[in-house]
């Protein structure tokens, strides 16, 4: 029989995996660590393995980091910058010895190495540290690397049967990160420690920790917060036209929008009262629906949750995890919005039809109603969408477990499920010279709504008979003024999306990255004053709505109360901003965060470290290690020696970023 | 040899009457024909008066002819009383009224009155340090043309969809901007200043949209003619495509130190030169 020595990620999956290979009976041996369990059974990979007998393991998490020599230990000496180019060392690290020990040893009695880490890029990283472990025991094991996306049992039979080869290029483009973020992380920390430690005071004894992720994902919350503290507000006119017909207050809205000028709102609304009747310039009744939401991404599961799950970004990746972990739902780390065609999606939803909640509409959907999903345009071709793999009773998961998988549930069942119909109402009227237009939608179908509370689609008032060519009296025409509003700060789904669209962070990390600008007081949390009506314009749905989108989409900084005499619409929006219920965070640099962001934006490089451009380059080039289009000696050299330039020119302006803390740390000069 | 250039200049002016440009006086036409170094055609002529017509300023003494000022400035009864050079100030006594002839003008300002002025604001101070967004995305721009210290594209970079010499629209990112103004520019409604050749200011609304007339398109000292017919409400020109003809030329000056101001006049109109 072959030896095959199986090694997972973490714990959980070792087990189960190993469950469901050996069909349950297995052997449980303790190892050096007390969570690293081995399980030995028997099992029939089929060729070229054949029967065999099997040692299922696990790592947890990254066995080995990357460190310098003990000289560059101490802070002040080496000076940071010589951090870019020292020598830097593997080690395992001391809490894994035990771990690296067990690989080593079973890998001597073994004839293979079956890598079963995450299917992610990390994954492929910590499969390859786990080669090396093995390696140590027996030079030449063969290795192979399981390709799975959920732990379901049929779907692990299957990636055992069909093993790949371990991807060179993305363990390169780790390790090559690794190294970036260590040399870049720990000279620009130390450098910033020493020199502003220096400005005394509060500031004696901070720990001023630098991250290529970090400050970028800052620089958005500090930028967002000056918009919000610097905005001036301007009055803005409109006319506003609402005609009562079959007891139905119907309201026009202006083509014009809005207009900053009084005198020529005044000069138009005259000539409309001039004109006194209005005329009917087309009527256009279609069909028209609301689309059901995409396939779940990583990015879009955490912006979902912070919304309308109450929980962070980091809360909902480590429920997700668990979940994941326990073999309840797909790997929650994907970028992919599309589902594979040969997936039996009608199988997955069956499975929920026994649950009190929404069974019945899983039901419906077995019975006939099912729709294939909607094809996103992404596919990280290691993962599908998330969704829900087995049934979980509301029992055996805690609140937060539930208040996640039931998203991912609704949000699954809503995809196979059918869009929403309605009929859509367009009338223009010509009054004076100026064109006005009313909207009304009657919802006939919600189909994927019944399923997904998360969206609103809020049918205005049917509007009342207009025929073409119709003239009538308005019976009010108004001139309204309004004020533009400033922005809200970043929620924290605002920031996942700014860092999503301008590459800061994987989707698996951004998260963290986000919890740690707070750790370091960077930048907090606070509730969002005020009422729901405060979502920021065009800040809702990106793919979403393909008729019923409203003009204001897109607009940056537009006032909200632009669209007076809106109606029914602009109360769907508000009331869907506000759906989130109460608990709303956002979030505010502290002075610290202010003054780091600031000063290194005034001393004018061309890249500053609180822009996102630096490090969205070298996610870029992490992709094309991973394309086969650079390699890892390349991009360290380049990315180094950008860093290196960016870190000269810091050290020649430091007055400015003293100067900047200061002002905002210190409250001398103008406070902010 | 005077004697050829003094028929040029005529059959020359003759030739321009028939075009819909403003008329040049005899006398400028003549420096310009004399000017020429050797004997162009006429066509040649017609041409390089043209151009240098539309790069002048129309109040300039002896530019014009008399007999086509008289005929082609806003008549007394549309401007307010008295009339005051220095200020555009509105006679809203008269609620409509038309322009009884063609008249020629310059443009001294163009506003979008559907921007916020501190929106704008927000996209020229992210344009000054090299940023432009483009939705949730921070675009960085190329930075010669900022770093250069020449400062003449500065404000133009934005909004320019013509081929001037700004070298942000050769990137990708820029281009789609444009193209997103573009859309924007659709609904717009712009306010100008207009100033015909005795002096006069009046403000102009578009009515109806005209795609020339566009912050970044229209020129600063570029001319119109406004046909007869234009409808002048409270002493404002309602602008629409069938009366007013947008014919072209920019005062280089005016251009680039409007373009240098706008920031500035921008955030003082809105109150903000805090900061």
């Amino acid at each position: 029989m072959t030896r095959v020595l199986c090694v997972a990620e973490k714990p959980s999956i070792a087990k189960a995996v190993a469950g469901h290979l050996s069909g349950g009976s297995y052997q449980v041996r303790n190892t050096g660590d007390t969570y690293v369990k081995n399980y030995v059974f028997d099992f029939n990979f089929g060729p070229p393995w054949g029967p065999s007998s099997v040692t299922m393991t696990s790592v947890r998490g990254h066995l080995t980091a990357l460190e310098f020599p003990a000289v560059y230990k101490r802070w002040e000496h080496p000076p940071p910058e010589r951090l870019f180019d020292a020598p830097v060392q593997t080690v395992v690290t001391d809490d894994c010895k035990n771990i690296a020990k067990n690989i080593e040893e079973q890998a001597r009695y073994s004839d293979a190495l079956f890598i079963w880490t995450d299917c992610d890029r990390e994954g492929e990283h910590i499969g390859g540290e786990v080669r090396d472990a093995a390696r140590k025991g027996k030079r030449g094991i063969q290795i192979k690397r399981a390709r799975f996306s959920n732990i379901e049992r049929a779907h692990i039979i299957y990636a055992a049967q069909h093993p790949i080869s371990l991807d060179e290029r993305q363990v390169e483009a780790v390790s090559a990160r690794i190294e970036l973020d260590l040399r870049i992380g720990l000279a620009f920390t130390r450098f910033l420690t020493l020199s502003l430690r220096a400005l005394g005071g509060v500031m004696s004894d901070l720990l001023l920790s630098y991250g290529s992720c970090q400050f970028p994902t800052l620089g958005f919350v500090v930028d967002r917060y000056f918009r919000v503290r610097n905005f001036v507000p301007e009055t803005f006119w409109a006319i506003k036209v609402m005609h009562e017909r079959d007891d139905i207050k119907v309201n026009f809205n202006w083509s014009r929008h809005r207009l900053f000028d009084r005198m020529s709102v005044i000069i138009l609304y005259e000539r409309c009262l001039s004109a006194r009747t209005a005329k009917v310039t087309n009527v256009q009744e279609k069909p028209t629906k609301k689309w059901k939401p995409l396939p779940l991404t990583t990015v879009e599961l955490q912006k979902m949750a912070t919304r309308f799950l109450g929980l962070t970004g980091k809360d909902t990746m480590d429920v997700a995890e668990n979940l994941y972990n326990k073999g309840f739902i797909s790997y929650p780390r994907t970028e992919t919005d599309r589902f594979d065609k040969a997936m039996n999606l009608r199988e997955l939803v069956a499975k929920q039809s026994q649950d009190s909640l929404w069974g019945q509409f899983a039901q419906n959907l077995v019975n006939g109603a099912f729709q294939q999903p909607r094809q996103g345009r992404h596919d990280d071709k290691a993962h599908p969408p998330i969704h829900p793999v087995t049934y979980a009773a509301h029992t055996v998961l805690d609140d937060r477990e539930k208040k996640v998988y039931e998203f991912v549930v609704r949000r699954f069942l809503a995809c196979c499920s059918d869009d929403a119909k309605g009929v859509a109402t367009d009338v223009e009227i010509t009054y004076g010279e100026e064109v006005f237009t009313a909207h009304g939608i009657i919802v006939l179908e919600r189909n994927y709504l019944d399923v997904y509370p998360y969206e609103k689609w809020t049918g205005t008032a049917e509007l009342p008979k207009f025929t073409v060519g119709e003239g009538f009296e308005p019976t009010e025409a108004l001139i309204t003024e309004g004020k533009t509003t400033p922005p809200a700060y970043l929620t924290e789904a605002d920031l996942i999306a700014l860092m999503d669209a301008n590459g800061i962070g994987t989707d698996a990390t951004m998260a963290e990255h986000i919890d740690k600008i707070q750790k370091r007081e960077y930048a907090r949390t606070i509730s969002r004053a005020g009422g729901g009506g405060r979502a920021s314009g065009g800040g809702d749905d990106d793919d979403n709505e393909n008729d019923d989108a409203p003009a204001a989409r897109g607009g940056r900084g537009r006032g909200r109360g632009g669209r007076a005499g809106q109606g029914g619409r602009g109360g769907a929006r508000g009331g869907r901003g506000g759906g989130g219920g109460g608990g709303v965070k956002e979030f505010v640099p502290t002075s610290l965060g202010v003054a780091l962001i600031e000063g290194f934006d005034r001393m004018h490089f061309e890249t500053s470290l609180g822009k996102p451009f630096l490090r969205k380059e070298m996610e870029l080039e992490m992709k094309a290690i991973c394309e086969g289009r650079t390699s890892k000696q390349v991009v360290l050299h380049e990315s180094v020696s950008k860093y290196r330039h960016v870190y000269d020119q810091s050290r020649e302006e430091l007055n400015v970023l003293k100067q900047a803390c200061r002002q905002y740390v210190f409250g001398n000069a103008q406070a902010a | 040899m005077e004697n050829a250039a003094q028929i040029t200049a005529s059959q020359l002016q003759q030739a321009l009457r028939t075009q819909s440009i403003p008329v040049p006086s005899h006398s400028w036409l003549q420096t310009l024909v004399s000017s020429s170094r050797q004997q162009l055609p006429l066509a040649s002529l017609i041409a390089t008066a043209r151009t240098r017509l539309l790069a002048s300023d129309l109040t300039t003494r002896n530019l014009l002819d008399s007999t086509y000022i008289a005929e082609h400035t806003f008549p007394s009864s549309i401007l307010p009383t008295p009339p005051n050079t220095n200020n555009t100030t509105i006679n809203t006594e008269v609620k409509e009224t038309c322009l009884g002839r063609d008249i020629a003008v310059q443009v001294l300002d163009i506003e979008n009155l559907n921007r916020s002025r501190w929106e704008q604001v927000e996209e020229l101070e992210a344009i000054e340090r090299g940023e432009q967004t483009r939705g949730r995305q921070v675009i960085r721009l190329p930075t010669t043309t900022t770093l250069t210290g020449d400062g003449d594209d500065l404000g133009v970079v934005d909004e320019s969809t013509q081929s001037t010499t700004t070298t942000a629209m050769t990137s990708g990112g820029a281009a789609t901007a444009a193209r997103e103004q573009e859309k924007q520019n659709k609904n717009a409604t712009h306010k100008l200043v207009l100033q015909d050749a005795k002096g006069a200011k009046m403000f102009a609304l578009e009515l109806r949209r005209i795609d020339r007339i566009a912050v970044g398109k229209l020129n600063i000292g570029e001319k119109m003619l406004l046909r007869a017919g234009t409808v002048v409400a409270r002493g404002v020109l309602l602008l629409e495509p069938a009366t007013c003809q947008v014919l072209g030329g920019k005062v280089e000056l005016w251009h680039k130190a409007w373009v240098e101001g706008r920031l500035a006049r921008l955030k003082e109109e809105v109150g903000a030169d805090r900061r």
